[in-house]
């Protein structure tokens, strides 16, 4: 075996033994999940004397499929996560019809969608996203990578 | 009979390969939804007089001034009246901001941009013919209509200046990217010099801009 094989067998391993030991927190797949419309244009908010930026806002309906059976029979939690992909925070606030729970996060933050059993091979629900930020994006448009992670009891 | 040839394998090389495709698939295994999401578009927005908020508004309206024979003869400023309806700001807040709207016309502009890259104000000018007409042809110079500006509350009244047509293009204001000025024009007529008798129009145009 090469030294440059021995490396990167030893750092993967090191990357897998740190992933168990930490807080057992594991990206679930949701790749079924789907926005409704599947792009949107923010418009903007009126301007006050109180906010004299006014912001942007824009609604999207969210289809959510989380694939659970793998989990079936643990509990735990299941946050939904918005990375930071710039400067400019963006806030999404949403409502769910159920098992989800309703929300509020900013750009960098997660937020719990789900505590307790996981009983069912999928999650499904959908929610209702109003996403808000202020005029200083960095370019015409950006890409918002949401994604569901889950912290095992 | 070609005699079989030793291939040298090396198993461990492969093994790692695995260990690190497993590494790979543990880490990649990241599906999610997302959102291409499109700022909202680079706006200006101006209202002189009746306007509509966020909305556009066709309405033109009118100052006057009638003078009597005595009025002409004594030479003395003469305040203009306005047909304009409009005394609350469109500024979101509905604030009373021209309490006489029937001496006054409300002039509001804002810029928006939707991202740092995009230029850091907007432009407030207004364009005034060299003179007012009658049906004879007779003339007055545009110049002889000024007006004061206020704002009752806001601590910056003047932030659209009282001036004087010129008869040209004039710069008014600079509007800074993302807020809204606004404030109250009371437009005098100078009536420095004796006219011929009869009813003389102009238009102003204002304009706002952004490169």
């Amino acid at each position: 075996m090469t030294s440059a094989f021995r490396h990167a067998a030893a750092v993967c391993l090191l990357a897998l033994a740190a992933s168990a030991a930490a807080a057992e927190t594991h990206q679930l797949d949701d790749s079924l999940s789907h926005t409704v419309p599947p792009t949107a244009q923010m418009q903007w908010l009126p301007q006050t004397r109180g906010d004299v930026d006014g912001g942007m806002e824009a609604w999207v309906r969210v289809n959510v499929r989380i694939e659970t059976q793998d989990w079936v029979g643990r509990s735990g939690s299941i946050y939904m996560v918005l990375p930071r992909d710039e400067a400019s925070t963006l806030e999404a606030v949403w409502t769910a019809d159920g098992p989800l729970l309703a929300g509020r996060l900013t750009s960098g933050e997660r937020a719990l969608v789900y505590r307790g059993a996981i009983t069912s091979t999928t999650l499904r629900d959908q929610i209702l996203v109003r996403l808000r930020s202020g005029p200083d994006w960095q370019s015409n448009s950006r890409r918002l990578n949401f994604h569901f992670e889950l912290d095992v009891d | 009979m070609t005699p079989p040839t030793f291939r040298p394998t090396n198993k461990r090389p492969l093994a790692a390969l695995a260990l690190v495709a497993l590494c790979v698939a543990e880490m990649a295994a990241a599906h999610a939804w997302s959102l291409s999401l499109t700022s909202a578009s680079r706006r200006v927005f101006l209202h002189v007089g009746n306007g509509t908020a966020n909305g556009n508004n066709g309405t033109i309206n009118r100052v006057t001034a009638t003078l009597t024979g005595a009025q002409l003869l004594a030479g003395t400023p003469q305040a203009m009246s306005s047909n304009s309806t409009q005394s609350n700001s469109l500024y979101g807040d509905g604030f009373t901001t021209c309490p006489n709207p029937a001496s006054q016309v409300m002039v509001g502009a804002s810029y928006r941009r939707n991202n740092n890259n995009q230029p850091a104000s907007a432009t407030l000018r207004v364009t005034s013919p060299a003179n007012l007409t009658n049906a004879a042809g007779d003339t007055i110079p545009f110049s002889q209509i000024s007006w004061t500006v206020s704002a009752p509350g806001s601590s910056v009244p003047n932030v659209i200046p009282a001036g004087t047509f010129n008869g040209g293009t004039q710069t008014l204001a600079t509007v800074p990217a993302n807020t809204y000025i606004e404030n109250c024009h009371s437009f005098i007529y100078a009536n420095s010099a004796l006219r011929a008798a009869g009813t003389y129009n102009g238009q102003v145009t204002y304009t706002l801009s952004s490169p």
